[in-house]
C-alpha cells in the first residue's frame, strides 16, 4: 500500500514539473503557433542564473523569482530578434511548422554552447531550500517531502494566477484575443506584436520554474550537458501534445497523467522501458483523441 | 523549370566535384610508415576518449587533467628519452556509438600511437570489435574498467585493463558483507550492462555467494530520469533491506544517496569503487556517506604518510592548477606513471608493437601507487587484482582507520578464495620520476 | 509540367549524370587516405538519411523529428538478419529496408490522423523512446550493442585496399541506386500525387487523391529508404547500440535536410558535406585562432546552429532554389 501510494507521490511531483515545462510550451504555441524547442535550452540558462544567484544572496527565495525573471526576458528576446523577423518572412500562415522548429532547434543549440563555454564542466548547485526528508506517516517514511510540497505549491500558485490572468484581465484578454483572432485584434486595437512577445515571456518564467524545481527535486546540481534537461523538455513536450498543445489545464493533465503513468511502469515494469512508454502513452491518446485529453474541438479556451 | 532541374544537377555534380577536390589535395597517407604512428624523434601522442560532460562524466571527468599534469611534468624534467608526450582527449558522453567515433578519430585523424585510460566497459567492448583494435594493431592501454570478459587474449590481443575484475570486486564485497553483516538483509543496485553482469558473476553461488532481498538493474543513463532514484529507493525499502549495495557509476551511486536521503532510507552502505568518491562531486552528500564501507585498490587521498600520494598531490598542485587532489586525479596521475615506464621500457624508438611486448615482459614490476600488483604478462591484460575496506571520514574521503594502515585482499575472477596480500609495494621513485 | 520535364532531361540524361558521379567517387577512394575514405563513407549515409526525410517533409509535407529511430530499426534489422540467420550482406539490406517499411507503414497510419505540433511530438518521443528498448531484451545487444560486419574487402583487390575504402564503395554505391530510385519515383504518378497534396489538401482530395492513402505511402517509402541509411550506418561503425541514435541523430539529419533545402533532393549533397565537413573545419580554426580544448570542442555546435538559423532566416527554400530564385527569374 505504502509502496503504491510512494509511487504515485513520485508521480505527482515529477508531472508537476513537467506540467510547467508544458504549460512554457503551450504558451508559445499559443501567442506565435511555434513549437519552442529552445525552451529546454532557456530553462536551462535561468536555472544557471538560479544557482549563481543563490550562491551570491544564499537564499533560495531570491533566486527563484530572480531566474524566472531571467527566464521571462531570454524568452522575449528570443521572441523579437528571431522569432518575429522569421514569423514576418514567412508570412502568418504558421502552414510551415517545420522552420520555425529548426530554427528553434538551432537556437537550443547556440544556447547550450554558449553555458558550455562560460560553464565548461563545472556545475551550478541548487540544492533544496526546505527540508527533503519524508513525512512519517505511521512508522513509514512517504515520499511527500516540506520540499516536494514547495513544488506542489508552486505548480499550483503559477496555475491559478496564470488561470486569473487569462480569464480576468485585460492582458490576458488581449493575449486570447491575439492568439485566436490576430487580424481582429489588430482591428480592435490591441498591439499583437507587443502581446505576443509577453507570452514568450511568461512562458519563459513558466520554463525557468520547472527547471530550477527540477534540478531541487533531482541532483541539486545543473550542468551545460544535463540529459535531465533533454528529457525536461521531451516529456514537457509530450505532456503539452497529450493536453492538447492548446490549453493549460490540458497541460498540467498531460503532465500528471506523464508523470504518474511513468512512475507506475518504473516502479512495477522496470527501467528501460520508461522511455518508450512516453511514446506509447503519446500514441494512445492520440489514436483515441487526435485533438489531445482537452481537444481544441470546442474552440480555443484558456 | 525545366533549367532548374537540370541545373540542380549540374550544380548537386559541381558540389560532388568541389567536395572531391578538396578532400583529394589533403596528401594522402602512405600505407605503411616507416616511423611509428604517433612517435616522431621529439614527440609521443597519445589519446583518452571517456565522458567529458553530461551526468554520466561526473568524477570522471577529472581524470585526463590529472593525466596531462603529469606528463608534463616529466616533459619539463627532459621528457621520455628526449620525447614530449601529449594527450589527445574527446568527449563521448559515456555513449558506446562516440567512443567507437572518437578512437576512430584518435587512430585515423589524430594519429595517436595508443589509447591510454579509456572508460567504460560497454564502451570499449564495443571499441575494441568495432574499430578492430586487434587486428589493425593498435593498443589500447590501461583500460578503467573491471570488465573480466576482456581477460581474453585471443579476442583483446592489444588491450589492456586497469581495475580489478568487477567479479573480484564482487566476492570481496560478498566476504565482507557476510562477515561484517551476517543474517542481515542485503539488496543491490547495479547498472543493466556488462558492468553489472560481471558483478552478478562474483555474487553468484559459484563464487561470492552472497543472496540478495532485492536486486535493481539501471539502464546506463536513465538515473537522471525525474523519479528513477525514488522508484529504485522505494523498492529497496519495501524489501526491508538493511544492508546496501550500490554498484554504479559516479552519478547512479549520487542520485541514490540522494533519493534515499529524501525517503529517510538509512541502510549501512557499502559503495562500489567504481562510483564511489561522490563527495567530491557534490559536497553536499558528505554527511549522508560518513560512515559508509567502500574499496580501494589505491592509497587514500588524505594519507600523509604515502609517499606516492605525497608526490603526485605536489605535482597536481603545480600543473593541475586549481584542480582538487582527490582519488580521480589519484588514478589519473597513476595511469601516466605506469604509461611513461611502459614507453620507457618499449626501447628507444617506440612502437605500437614494442609497446605491447614491454608491458607483457615488464608490466607487473611498474612501480606505482597502487597496493595490489599490476598483473600484466604474457598471458594477462588484466592489471591490479585487490582492494582495502575503508569508511569515509568527515571529508568524505574514503580511509582505512585513523593510522593509515592498510589490510589489502586479493583474489581471483574466478572461483578462488579472498586472501591477505602479500604484496609489498616498491618505492617511489625519486622526484616521481621513473628511470 | 512533368511531361515538358522528360523531353528536356531524360532518363539517359539522369543516368549520365549518376555513372559521373559514380565514378568520381571511384576515383576519389583512390586517391584519398583511410580516414577520408571514412568520411566520404558517413557521407553518403547521410545521403540516404536526408533524402528520406526530404522526401517525407519536402514532398508529402509531414513532419518527423524522429527518423532516428527508423534508422535504429533499419541498423537492428541488418545485424539481427545477420547474426540469428547468418544472410549474405546484401539480403541483410533488403532486410533492414523492408523491415522498416513496414514500421513506416504503421507509424504512417497513426501519423496521418495527425497534423503539425502532434505528429512533431509523436516522432519525438519515438526517437528518444526506441532505442532504449535495446536494454529490455538482451537479444539486443544491451549498452554496448550487437556487431554488424560489412565484410572485408575481397583478397584480390590486395592488401593497399583498406576497410574503410571498401565501406565508401558499399555505402556510395546504395546511395547512388537509392538516389536513382527516388528520382523515378519521384516523378511518377506516386510522386505527382505527394506533390498535390502538399500544395492543397482539399483541392487534391477533390482530384480523387486518398489523402490518408497517399500520406501513409510516402510514410513508408521515407522508413524504408531510412531503415536501409540506419543499415550503411551500422555497417561504417561495424555496431549497432542504443547510443547510435541518439536525439541529437534525429535533430542532425533535419538540419542537414534544412541546410540541403527541404524542398528538393537536387541539394541532399550540401547537407551531407556540411554536417562531416563542419567539424573538421571548426577543429581546424581552433587550433590555428585559439588552442583552447574547450572551443574546438564547442565550435562545430555552434557553426551548425548558427548555420541553421541562418539558412531558415536567408534561404528557407535551401541554397539551390536561393541561388536559382536570384539567377532565374
Amino acid at each position: 500500500m505504502f509502496e503504491l501510494i510512494n509511487t504515485l507521490l513520485i508521480g505527482i511531483t515529477a508531472g508537476s514539473i513537467y506540467s510547467l515545462m508544458a504549460i512554457s510550451i503551450v504558451l508559445v504555441w499559443r501567442s506565435t503557433r511555434v513549437v519552442n524547442f529552445a525552451a529546454g535550452g532557456l530553462a536551462l540558462a535561468s536555472s544557471f542564473v538560479g544557482a549563481a544567484i543563490l550562491e551570491k544572496t544564499g537564499s533560495f527565495w531570491i533566486a527563484l523569482p530572480l531566474a524566472m525573471v531571467a527566464g521571462a526576458i531570454f524568452s522575449a528576446f528570443i521572441e523579437y530578434f528571431f522569432l518575429r523577423p522569421l514569423l514576418k518572412r514567412s508570412g502568418d500562415q504558421g502552414a510551415e511548422i517545420f522552420l520555425p522548429i529548426i530554427a528553434t532547434l538551432g537556437l537550443l543549440g547556440i544556447i547550450k554552447t554558449i553555458l558550455n563555454y562560460i560553464y565548461g564542466d563545472r556545475i551550478g548547485a541548487l540544492p533544496p531550500p526546505l527540508p527533503d526528508k519524508g513525512f512519517v506517516v505511521s512508522g513509514e517514511s512517504i515520499a511527500l517531502s516540506p520540499m516536494r510540497l514547495l513544488i506542489l505549491g508552486i505548480v499550483l500558485l503559477l496555475m491559478i494566477s496564470l488561470t486569473l490572468i487569462f480569464q480576468r484581465t485585460n492582458l490576458g484578454l488581449s493575449l486570447r484575443a491575439s492568439s485566436f483572432a490576430p487580424e481582429i485584434s489588430r482591428l480592435a486595437g490591441i498591439r499583437v506584436d507587443f502581446i505576443r512577445t509577453v507570452g514568450w515571456a511568461i512562458s519563459g518564467a513558466a520554463g525557468a520554474t520547472a527547471g530550477i524545481l527540477q534540478t531541487t527535486n533531482g541532483s541539486g546540481s545543473v550542468s551545460p550537458e544535463s540529459f535531465e534537461f533533454s528529457l525536461l523538455l521531451v516529456f514537457g513536450f509530450v505532456a503539452a501534445v497529450i493536453g492538447g498543445i492548446e490549453s493549460l489545464v490540458g497541460a498540467v493533465l498531460g503532465g500528471l497523467t506523464l508523470g504518474i503513468i511513468l512512475a507506475i511502469i518504473l516502479m512495477y515494469v522496470g527501467g528501460s522501458l520508461v522511455f518508450i512508454a512516453a511514446f506509447l502513452i503519446l500514441i494512445l491518446v492520440l489514436l483515441l483523441r487526435p485533438q489531445g485529453i482537452i481537444g481544441a474541438k470546442g474552440g480555443r479556451r484558456a | 523549370m525545366i533549367r532548374t532541374t537540370r541545373r540542380k544537377f549540374l550544380v548537386a555534380s559541381a558540389v560532388m566535384a568541389a567536395t572531391a577536390l578538396s578532400l583529394s589535395v589533403m596528401p594522402a597517407q602512405a600505407f605503411s610508415p616507416r616511423s611509428e604512428v604517433g612517435v616522431t624523434s621529439t614527440a609521443i601522442k597519445l589519446g583518452i576518449t571517456l565522458p567529458m560532460k553530461g551526468s554520466a562524466s561526473y568524477g570522471y571527468n577529472q581524470l585526463p587533467g590529472a593525466m596531462k599534469a603529469y606528463f608534463d611534468y616529466v616533459n619539463a624534467n627532459g621528457g621520455v628519452n628526449g620525447r614530449k608526450i601529449s594527450l589527445v582527449v574527446k568527449d563521448d558522453g559515456y555513449l558506446p556509438k562516440q567512443a567507437i567515433q572518437n578512437t576512430q578519430d584518435l587512430i585515423g585523424k589524430d594519429k595517436v600511437m595508443a589509447v591510454i585510460g579509456a572508460l567504460g566497459t560497454a564502451n570499449n567492448k564495443a571499441v575494441a570489435s568495432a574499430v578492430n583494435l586487434g587486428r589493425r594493431g593498435i593498443p589500447s592501454l590501461f583500460i578503467n574498467t573491471g570488465f573480466s570478459g576482456f581477460n581474453d587474449r585471443k579476442a583483446f590481443p592489444t588491450s589492456s585493463t586497469l581495475l580489478p575484475s568487477y567479479i573480484m570486486e564482487a566476492k570481496m564485497m560478498s566476504k565482507y558483507v557476510k562477515e561484517t553483516y551476517p543474517g542481515k538483509k542485503t539488496c543491490m543496485l547495479y547498472q543493466d550492462d556488462d558492468f553489472g553482469d560481471d558483478a552478478l558473476v562474483g555474487f553468484d553461488k559459484t563464487h561470492g555467494d552472497l543472496d540478495f532481498a532485492v536486486k535493481v538493474a539501471y539502464p546506463s543513463l536513465s538515473q537522471g530520469v525525474a523519479g528513477v532514484p525514488d522508484s529504485w529507493i522505494t523498492k529497496f525499502k519495501a524489501g526491508g533491506c538493511e544492508v546496501q549495495i550500490v554498484f554504479g557509476v559516479a552519478s547512479a551511486t549520487l542520485y541514490t544517496v540522494l533519493a534515499a536521503v529524501k525517503a529517510q532510507y538509512a541502510p549501512k552502505w557499502i559503495l562500489g569503487s567504481v562510483g564511489a568518491d561522490i563527495g567530491s562531486i557534490n559536497p553536499a552528500t558528505v554527511p549522508y556517506i560518513i560512515g559508509s564501507t567502500s574499496m580501494s585498490f589505491m592509497p587514500s587521498v588524505v594519507d600523509p604518510k604515502d609517499a606516492y600520494v605525497t608526490q603526485f598531490k605536489e605535482i597536481n598542485t603545480k600543473y593541475n592548477v586549481g584542480a582538487k587532489f582527490n582519488s580521480w586525479a589519484l588514478i589519473g596521475m597513476n595511469t601516466a606513471f605506469i604509461a611513461v615506464q611502459a614507453l620507457k621500457a618499449a626501447g628507444k624508438n617506440p612502437t605500437r608493437k614494442s609497446l605491447l611486448a614491454a608491458i607483457d615482459a615488464s608490466g607487473s614490476t611498474f612501480p606505482n601507487a597502487a597496493l595490489v600488483p599490476l598483473n600484466y604478462s604474457k598471458t594477462s591484460n588484466v592489471g591490479l587484482n585487490g582492494y582495502w575496506f575503508g569508511t569515509f571520514n568527515k571529508t568524505g574521503d574514503l580511509v582505512p582507520n585513523d593510522t593509515f594502515t592498510y589490510t589489502v585482499y586479493t583474489t581471483d575472477s574466478g572461483t578462488g578464495p579472498v586472501e591477505k596480500s602479500s604484496y609489498s609495494r616498491p618505492a617511489m621513485p625519486a622526484k616521481g620520476l621513473p628511470n | 509540367m512533368g511531361v515538358v520535364h522528360k523531353r528536356h532531361v531524360t532518363n539517359k540524361h539522369r543516368f549520365i549524370g549518376f555513372v559521373l558521379i559514380g565514378l568520381l567517387v571511384y576515383i576519389l577512394s583512390n586517391t584519398v587516405d583511410e580516414w577520408k575514405s571514412f568520411q566520404g563513407a558517413t557521407i553518403a549515409v547521410y545521403v540516404v538519411a536526408i533524402a528520406s526525410i526530404i522526401l517525407l517533409t519536402g514532398y508529402s509535407g509531414q513532419i518527423s523529428l524522429g527518423h532516428g529511430a527508423l534508422l535504429a530499426i533499419g541498423a537492428y534489422t541488418a545485424a539481427l538478419t545477420q547474426i540469428y540467420l547468418h544472410l549474405p550482406v546484401w539480403i541483410c539490406f533488403v532486410a533492414a529496408v523492408l523491415v522498416t517499411s513496414l514500421f513506416g507503414a504503421l507509424l504512417g497510419s497513426a501519423a496521418a490522423r495527425l497534423s503539425g505540433p502532434y505528429l512533431a511530438g509523436t516522432t519525438l518521443a519515438l526517437a528518444v523512446g526506441l532505442p532504449s528498448i535495446a536494454n529490455q531484451f538482451s537479444f539486443l545487444g544491451g549498452e554496448q550493442g550487437i556487431s554488424f560486419d560489412a565484410g572485408w574487402p575481397p583478397l584480390s583487390f590486395g592488401e593497399a585496399f583498406t576497410q574503410y575504402k571498401w565501406f565508401f564503395w558499399i555505402t556510395s554505391l546504395a546511395a547512388l541506386i537509392m538516389m536513382w530510385w527516388i528520382q523515378n519515383l519521384l516523378r511518377s504518378r506516386y510522386g505527382r500525387t505527394w506533390r498535390a497534396v502538399k500544395t492543397n489538401e482539399v483541392a487534391a482530395e477533390l482530384a480523387g487523391i486518398h489523402l490518408a492513402r497517399s500520406k501513409v505511402l510516402a510514410f513508408t517509402v521515407s522508413a524504408g529508404i531510412a531503415g536501409m541509411a540506419g543499415a550503411l550506418l551500422a555497417a561504417t561503425i561495424n555496431n549497432v547500440s542504443p547510443s547510435a541514435f541518439p536525439l541529437a541523430l534525429s535533430f542532425s539529419l533535419a538540419t542537414g535536410a534544412v541546410l540541403s533545402g527541404v524542398n528538393t533532393l537536387g541539394g541532399v549533397m550540401i547537407g551531407a558535406v556540411a554536417l562531416v565537413a563542419i567539424p573538421e573545419i571548426a577543429s581546424l580554426v581552433a587550433d590555428r585562432w585559439s588552442g583552447s580544448e574547450s572551443v574546438a570542442s564547442l565550435l562545430p555546435d555552434f557553426i551548425v546552429s548558427a548555420l541553421l538559423i541562418l539558412t531558415v532566416f536567408l534561404a528557407p527554400k535551401g541554397p539551390i532554389e536561393k541561388f536559382w530564385s536570384r539567377h532565374v527569374k
